[in-house]
């Protein structure tokens, strides 16, 4: 009695035969819709067609919001991606080898779907693996890929894809020529050079001048050394606000800051060394003796000020710390 | 007393030989403030080695005095990295452990008995010292006045930016490198000053022992070239700098190739490039151009050889392109690539990102590390563009580079340190120069010049615009000695700011925590070594050890137990083994841990004590790096709360209750409170009434306040059984019968 229950699922699949296309004419039919365009564009009948129960193949469907209604940055970010996956796939795999059918859901045509499945964010990718067939997944339900980390690339949805299809082709992502670029690129090239050639002379006094490399250089120390490359890594916000209505400049801890806090160091540090160089360099030089006293004065009462001034802010910033000089104590 | 010995009083400090003897003694007393700021912790605590690394070395070291250096050179440890082992001899840099080596055998030989712990945990304080006088040498070829030498010595002596890499005890790579960092680039200065061939060989020995001692050599691999090339595009080419340049990398590159760990990566991996085929190339045609040059006078000749020199350069170029892409040279390691791309790291190679010295720094740090030196450093900057000599130009090259890879990473704070201390040190002595000048000037005479100075002006048109006027020097009492004593005042700051940090933030083993009871009293929290005196009385010796890579050289140090992973990350691969293994549930872990022969398990957990390092707060890196390479079975999304926050108490996810780390760190947790209370006082949230309960390990050692924690894990059930229902049964708990389905009772009449 082997046999029967073959028997058996065959009667069923003739029964549902009848009810519905077959798993087989189902892909024919979307594959042929998907040479002609994709991905596929799905409505609520269409959608419910493609993911019933016995498929032999799969089915990675976009579920997404890009009408502009719902602002949904992430799903507009992502779509020309999508669209360069499918196109590319379809490209490399015309006769349906991989049998996988790419296609899209928006919000706006299924949003019953949406309900249904209870979906509060978008986009979503969901992949249907078959049921029958030599690749039939364990379960039915579709996985999930996650946006957690911001936009993908279509290179990481397709390592994504391809680690779920296992010995299918997966035909790989090719990016088109983008030709705008290289011509824009190529003509500012040559633009520049020709600009470069024709200022030389003008240029070639400013480049050797020593004063503009002096400052450069200094400028890069104190935006370096003030955090400036921890802002770059991390995004950090520029101010932030304090609960109350206003706003707090110097974020709280040791190892954290702000971007408009880290400003006013780099800019405090630069009073501090300018001051410094102004005493060495430019004080000596004065020569009426009543200008230079009040030179005196006035550079060495900027740094004292500003050097309490930033200790201060250094305790705000480390509690503990306990040095400070006048007069903010 | 007779006018003589006025008279000699007065001239002392004048002669020559007077600034000589008073010179050496500053010196030595700075040498002993650097080392004496280092002591802290062998004082408050004892003679121990720190934190995580300083164990390995300390092991080798130990290997190295007990088996010879041949014997060293090719030792495969068997101990570590269990089932692998690693290629321990060809995988180190061990100049650190043979200059122990030898100061060990050198003071044996002079009939001094000295333990090698002590010459271990001495070792980067020693060195510090020369450290500092390195930083005089080196300051003395950039400034004229000899008092920026001294002042660098001090600066350097006591930063606390060098003191958090060589307290007493932290016996790392980095507690010689940087005395041999700073010596090279001394010795590099000379021998381009002098264009001195010997010099320029010295340069490369020291380069060579720097290549042994530590990985950041790179760093001079690189910023010579460099340097060599700013020179060049200002045209400053000359002979000086092709002697001093081909001497140095030829000589030193023939040397770094000596140490197996280094071998042939000089001519094949890309961060070594500029310094081969860059400028060493482009000097030999800048050279042969000279030549050629000197021989033909023609005009026209010499425009085309330019061109010809460009052309090569760029040819050159391409040539390399092609050979990196086509794999004959190795692109950028991934370490040395996140520096630039700074997003590199945290999407492709997670255990770099997540060692916590690999962050970026914030401001504070820089302050702290630094003090009054942050800012004094672009003033002595500013000061190098006044003369701009060769020397100069290296400091400028090296401020912005250092500036930029400290601001990147928050380790390389190590190589900035030493040009913030001899710019800030020129800095600082030229002001103190100006106002300590006993001679006013006097107003008239001045005065009278200042109009019929046309021709200074136009001498000093090419340098800064500042310094276009002549010197006249300071007026007055009342400036001279309100700057004077500013100076003074934050000089003492600085002295202040540097034992206050080292006593506080830089002194702690870590090995060993210190807290303060209520009544102000010292109370020292020794968990660690005794859960590692534990492991080592009470387990078999070769009982393998599965822990978090942080504590591989401890365990291997402390408890000598052999241990699947260690700080020696070479591969990943079987890090996220381990990763896995803690953050999946016991049916997957116990599989892995059986295939890999583990015996026990320890975590560290801080809930009890606050101690905030612990696992739980690594655990997402674990998590991470096992995601990297199993992202199907371990998922950082699972761990999470829907929204989207890290949380372990009640609400805390079910994968997170079930992995084996949540439960290892939690288990019988519950029973030190009463009923409900339970407390994680490290992420504040109080943790469900019922606590996990594990079926494939057990536990075996709890520390005292409860950081270290043992498990051992259970051999297979003698009835075959699988552990969860084994558990079970010795709960007490009935096996589950399926209860077979029975009609009504019926009376049965007859």
């Amino acid at each position: 009695m082997r046999w029967l229950p073959a028997f058996v699922s065959a009667l069923c699949a003739t029964g549902t035969l009848a009810a519905k296309k077959s798993t087989e004419q189902r892909f024919t039919e979307f594959h042929t819709k998907s040479l002609a365009s994709s991905p596929v564009k799905l409505l609520d009948a269409s959608y419910r067609e493609l993911t019933s129960a016995p498929r032999d193949y799969t089915a990675a469907i976009l579920l997404t919001a890009l009408d502009a209604r719902f602002g949904c940055q992430l799903c507009r970010e992502f779509q020309p991606e999508w669209d360069l996956l499918s196109k590319s796939w379809v490209k490399g795999d015309k006769s349906g080898d991989s049998r996988l059918i790419l296609a899209t859901l928006d919000f706006s045509d299924g949003r019953d779907i949406f309900m249904s499945l209870g979906l509060q964010t978008a986009p979503v990718l969901f992949l249907f693996p078959p049921t029958i067939g030599p690749h039939a997944a364990a379960s039915p339900e579709p996985i999930r890929y996650d946006f957690v980390n911001g936009p993908q690339s279509a290179e990481q949805v397709h390592a994504w894809l391809s680690r779920h299809l296992p010995d299918r082709p997966h035909p790989p992502v090719k990016r088109p020529i983008n030709w705008i670029k290289w011509i824009f690129t190529t003509t500012m090239l040559a633009g520049s050079l020709t600009a470069a050639v024709v200022a030389w002379p003008y240029v070639l006094p400013i480049i050797q001048n020593r004063n503009v490399w002096a400052a450069i250089s200094l400028i890069s120390i104190l935006l370096f050394t003030s955090g400036h490359m921890f802002n770059r890594i991390r995004g950090v916000p520029y101010v932030s606000g304090d609960g109350r209505g206003g706003i707090t400049y110097f974020a709280s801890g040791f190892q954290n800051q702000f971007g408009m806090e880290t400003q006013i160091v780099a800019a405090m540090y630069g009073v501090l060394s300018f001051a410094a160089i102004a005493l060495t360099v430019k004080v000596p030089r004065i020569a009426d003796a009543k200008a230079q006293g009040v030179a005196v004065l006035a550079w060495g009462g900027a740094m004292f000020l500003m050097y309490s001034f930033l200790l201060s802010i250094f305790r705000v910033k480390n509690g503990g710390y306990p040095f400070s000089l006048p007069p903010f104590m | 007393m007779s006018a003589d010995t006025l008279e000699v009083l007065a001239s002392a400090g004048k002669g020559q030989s007077t600034r000589t003897v008073l010179r050496f003694i500053i010196l030595s007393l700075i040498a002993g403030a650097a080392i004496a700021s280092r002591l802290f912790s062998v004082i408050r605590f004892e003679s121990i080695i720190h934190e995580f690394d300083p164990w390995f070395n300390f092991r080798a070291t130990k290997y190295l005095v007990a088996n010879g250096f041949y014997n060293f050179w090719d030792w495969f440890d068997d101990r570590t990295w269990h089932p692998l082992g690693r290629v321990t001899g060809g995988t180190l840099y061990p100049g650190l452990m043979v200059t122990s080596g030898v100061i060990y055998h050198a003071l044996r030989a002079l009939t001094i008995p000295v333990d090698i712990r002590n010459i271990c945990v001495l070792l980067a304080p020693a060195f510090s010292g020369l450290t500092a006088f390195a930083a005089y040498l080196l300051t003395n070829e950039m400034a004229p006045s000899p008092s920026a030498g001294l002042l660098a010595a001090i600066f350097m002596g006591i930063a606390p930016g060098y003191i958090s890499r060589s307290v007493a005890g932290s016996y790392d790579n980095e507690a010689i490198a940087i005395f041999l960092l700073v010596f090279t680039f001394f010795l590099w200065i000379r021998a381009l000053k002098q264009g001195s061939m010997l010099w320029g060989a010295l340069c490369a020995l020291f380069y060579g022992y720097m290549v042994a001692s530590w990985g950041g050599y790179a760093f001079i691999t690189c910023l010579l070239p460099l340097h060599a090339f700013v020179l060049i595009c200002m045209g400053r080419y000359s002979t000086r700098l092709y002697v001093a340049y081909t001497t140095w990398y030829a000589l030193g590159t023939l040397a770094s190739m000596q140490i197996p760990f280094v071998g042939f990566l000089p001519v094949k991996t890309s961060e070594h490039m500029p310094a081969l085929a860059g400028i060493f190339g482009f000097l030999q045609l800048l050279a042969f151009l000279d030549y050629v040059r000197s021989a033909i006078p023609s005009r026209q000749f010499q425009t085309f050889l330019w061109l010809f020199a460009g052309g090569t350069f760029g040819l050159g170029l391409a040539a390399l392109v092609i050979a990196t892409s086509a794999g004959f040279i190795a692109p950028w390691s991934g370490r040395f690539y996140s520096l630039w791309d700074t997003g590199y790291a945290k999407i492709h190679i997670p255990i770099i990102a997540s060692v916590s010295e690999h962050q970026p720094t914030a401001w504070p740090a820089f302050f702290f590390d630094l003090n009054m030196l942050i800012w004094l450093f672009p003033a002595g900057v500013y000061l190098c563009f006044q003369q701009l000599a060769d020397e100069h130009v290296f400091i400028v090259v090296y401020a912005l580079f250092g500036s930029y890879f400290a601001g990147v990473m928050v380790r390389l704070m190590l190589t900035l340190t030493p040009v913030v201390c001899v710019a800030a040190a020129i800095s600082a002595s030229s002001l103190l120069d100006t106002y300590l000048n006993v001679k006013s000037p006097n107003p008239e005479e001045h005065q009278a010049d200042d109009s019929a100075d046309g021709s200074a002006k136009k001498a000093a048109k090419a340098g800064l615009k500042s310094t276009s006027k002549p010197v006249v020097g300071v007026y007055g009492w009342l400036s001279k000695g309100s700057v004077a004593g500013a100076m003074t005042v934050y000089l003492i700051l600085f002295v202040l700011h540097c034992t206050w940090v080292t006593s506080n933030a830089y002194s702690s083993p870590s090995v060993v925590l210190a807290s303060r009871m209520p009544d102000g009293s010292q109370h020292i929290i020794d968990d660690y070594r005794e859960a590692y005196q534990w492991l080592r009385q009470n387990t078999r010796e070769d009982a393998k050890i599965m822990s978090w890579w942080d504590y591989g050289y401890q365990i291997g140090g402390m408890a000598d137990r052999p241990t699947l992973v260690d700080n020696n990350t070479w591969n990943n691969t079987h890090i996220a083994t381990v990763g896995k293994a803690m953050s999946s549930r016991e049916e997957v872990s116990y599989p892995i841990m059986r295939q890999h022969e583990v015996d026990y398990v320890l975590v560290v957990f801080g809930g009890l004590l606050g101690y905030s390092g612990d696992d739980i707060n690594k655990f997402l890196w674990m998590v991470r790096i096992a995601e990297g390479i199993w992202p199907d079975e371990v998922k950082e999304r699972e761990f999470f709360t829907p929204r989207g926050e890290y949380r372990v108490d009640g609400e805390a996810t079910e994968t997170m209750k079930n992995s084996l780390m949540y439960k290892m760190s939690y288990y019988n947790y519950n029973s030190l409170f009463p009923p409900g209370q339970a407390q994680d006082r490290v992420r504040g949230s109080r943790l469900p009434e019922v606590g996990p309960s594990l079926s494939t390990i057990e536990e075996a050692f709890t520390s005292e306040n409860w950081i270290i924690r043992i498990y051992k894990v259970k051999d297979l059930d003698n009835f075959g059984r699988d552990h969860a229902s084994a558990a079970a049964f010795d709960r007490g708990l009935k096996k589950k019968k399926v209860n077979k389905k029975k009609g009504p009772r019926q009376l049965r009449v007859d």
